[in-house]
């Protein structure tokens, strides 16, 4: 994952490298044709100048000096095997330099005082591994001021101009659906922004009410059921002042009375776990689980005496902390314990062992142990 | 002593009433909102029994008027809502206690009897049954003078059945009283028979008139 705006300069990087690579070579060729077809109108220009102001009244005792003097507009004997008339490229031993370097050369056959010679002009050209070395440092100088700007451009935008956006996704970030603050996004003139947060701020908000309503539902439930088993419950208790009661009939009140019991506990449960899968234990702290057993053990004490067990918990100063719900955690504890005694033999033991970051809460049984795969 | 009882669900209204009524109680009813406040308004009780959930408002706002008027009536929540929060802030509004339904009508009795000792003045700590004396402030029980002595299960177990003398209570009414807020755990409520037994033993031992009544397999039953 790239942040986007490291994103924007590596595409910028990219894009800038390959425009600059590809016209490098064009560059250089349309350079070089310009040059040289300049060095050939130059040479051509001395080749004009010579026929009209130096040709016609030069002798031939004259040549000597003429040769003394230029370097590049020589006169030799008609002994030149070169192709006359055009300008061909020849390499000659720069003595001054020291080098080979590269020429343009004309050859054209003249007369002097009716005896045959040969003209030869020549310009140096400069050498094209120079010119491509000084194209190179110049294109990686552009590339790299390219760059440096964009890398300013692209901060100053990501402060400025992103600044509405990664503002907005900070306040997304941070909301939380249990604690029903609806953030508040700033004012912005940019539409897409101004759009984006509107849409965000209507979604949260029927987030936020459908959570509402979720809650609501859940309360209403709780209500419904337990109207019905509070009446339920208070018939029962009525029914039993009757004075003509006979044994039988108060069996079946006794055991109206365990379903009543047992309807109530399972309403408790279902709005138990419609709150946990709603979320609404989502305020954790840090909580040592060796107090809390500590705590919750004394109230088990009747219900495992009346099937003779006995509770171990050693190693009671042992501290476990974890990060969870408190009511939670309590819940986990007591169902942990319960079952350890209902699912128990007359005159077992449960064990509760703290080390080394786990817990353990062992009961003796008559049936097998549970199958760790189907749990 | 009068009772208002504030509560949509008529079937629970008229059971609450007819249990109150051996009791002597006297019950008035309010099923909406309106009415509780014209009724607390107008006439003073000893305990108002509150439904927070009804047809035209929120149970609470009957609290936050009879605590505006700065009167002295016990008022116990009985919500269909038990959660923690719910319980908390009734509390902190100023209900003497919190019940949360599904509730055995004994229960009920004995916070009732138990708010209406706190708001009286001249509550009487000491309450005499021939030769049985019960000490509420000190929790001590005296046959013929002399210290009988149980333990706090046993205790509230005498008292619970005391408070709905003549009537019987059931096995599972006295199981959720003993075990408070662990009652949504059990499922075993055999040691109420345990406690009962203990309980008959110490007293008859004692020489006790045996009060306490076992009624078939149901209950037991306080009566002199």
């Amino acid at each position: 994952m790239k942040k986007l705006l490291n994103k924007t300069l590596l595409y910028y990087l990219i894009l800038s490298s390959g425009v600059l690579i590809l016209s490098g070579p064009c560059f250089y060729f349309l350079i070089e044709k310009l040059y040289l077809d300049d060095v050939n109108e130059a040479v051509l220009l001395r080749r004009d100048e010579f026929f009209k102001k130096n040709l016609p009244d030069l002798k031939i005792e004259e040549i000597s000096v003429w040769n003394k003097f230029n370097r590049d507009t020589r006169i030799l004997a008609d002994t030149v095997t070169a192709s006359k008339d055009q300008i061909i490229l020849q390499i000659f031993y720069d003595e001054m330099v020291p080098e080979w370097e590269p020429y343009h050369v004309l050859y054209k056959n003249i007369q002097v005082q009716g005896k045959p010679f040969v003209l030869m002009i020549r310009l140096n050209l400069v050498e094209s591994q120079d010119l491509m070395l000084t194209l190179t440092w110049l294109y990686l100088g552009t590339l790299f001021l390219l760059l440096l700007a964009n890398f300013y451009i692209t901060r100053l935008i990501s402060s400025k101009l992103w600044h509405p956006f990664y503002d907005t996704l900070q306040k997304i970030e941070k909301f939380n659906l249990q604690h029903q603050q609806v953030p508040v996004f700033e004012k912005v003139n940019i539409i897409e922004f101004e759009k984006l947060n509107s849409a965000v701020s209507k979604l949260i908000n029927d987030i936020v009410k459908a959570y509402q309503i979720q809650k609501e539902f859940t309360e209403n439930a709780s209500h419904e059921l337990q109207n019905p088993l509070a009446i339920f419950r208070n018939k029962l208790d009525l029914l039993l002042q009757n004075t003509s009661l006979n044994t039988e009939q108060s069996e079946i009140i006794q055991s109206l009375y365990q379903v009543s019991g047992r309807l109530s506990r399972i309403n408790k449960n279902l709005l138990l776990l419609s709150k946990i899968e709603n979320k609404q234990f989502s305020d954790t702290e840090r909580i040592d689980i060796s107090t809390i057993f500590q705590q919750v053990i004394p109230y088990f004490k009747e219900q495992a005496l009346a099937k003779n067990i006995n509770i171990v918990f050693d190693k009671q100063t042992t501290k476990l902390y974890i990060i969870a719900n408190k009511g939670l955690t309590e819940i986990l504890i007591n169902n942990l314990l319960l079952n350890a005694i209902s699912h128990n033999k007359e005159n077992g033991t449960v064990t509760i062992v703290l080390i080394d970051n786990s817990l353990e809460v062992c009961n003796t049984s008559a049936n097998n142990a549970l199958i760790n795969d189907i749990l | 002593m009068k009772i208002l009882i504030i509560e949509d669900e008529e079937e629970i209204r008229e059971s609450i009433a007819s249990y109150m009524q051996t009791e002597k109680y006297v019950c008035e009813f309010a099923d909406t909102l309106n009415i509780a406040i014209d009724k607390i308004v107008t006439h003073d009780y000893d305990c108002i029994l509150l439904d927070l959930m009804l047809p035209d408002g929120n149970g609470l706002k009957v609290l936050e008027k009879i605590r505006a008027l700065n009167k002295q009536d016990g008022v116990i929540i009985i919500s269909a809502n038990g959660s923690l929060e719910d319980k908390i802030k009734g509390l902190n509004i100023g209900a003497d206690d919190y019940l949360a339904k599904p509730f055995h009508l004994s229960e009920l009795n004995a916070r009732i009897y138990s708010v209406v000792r706190r708001k009286k003045f001249d509550s009487k700590n000491l309450m005499y049954y021939n030769e049985l004396e019960i000490n509420l402030q000190f929790k001590v029980v005296k046959v013929k003078g002399k210290e009988v002595l149980l333990t706090r299960k046993e205790f509230d177990l005498l008292l619970f059945l005391v408070g709905s003398k003549d009537m019987v209570v059931s096995k599972n009414a006295i199981a959720e009283h003993l075990s408070g807020d662990m009652a949504d755990m059990m499922d075993n409520i055999d040691f109420v028979y345990a406690h009962a037994k203990n309980l008959k033993k110490k007293l008859t031992e004692a020489g006790c008139n045996n009060y306490i009544k076992t009624v078939y397999g149901v209950g037991y039953k306080f009566q002199v």
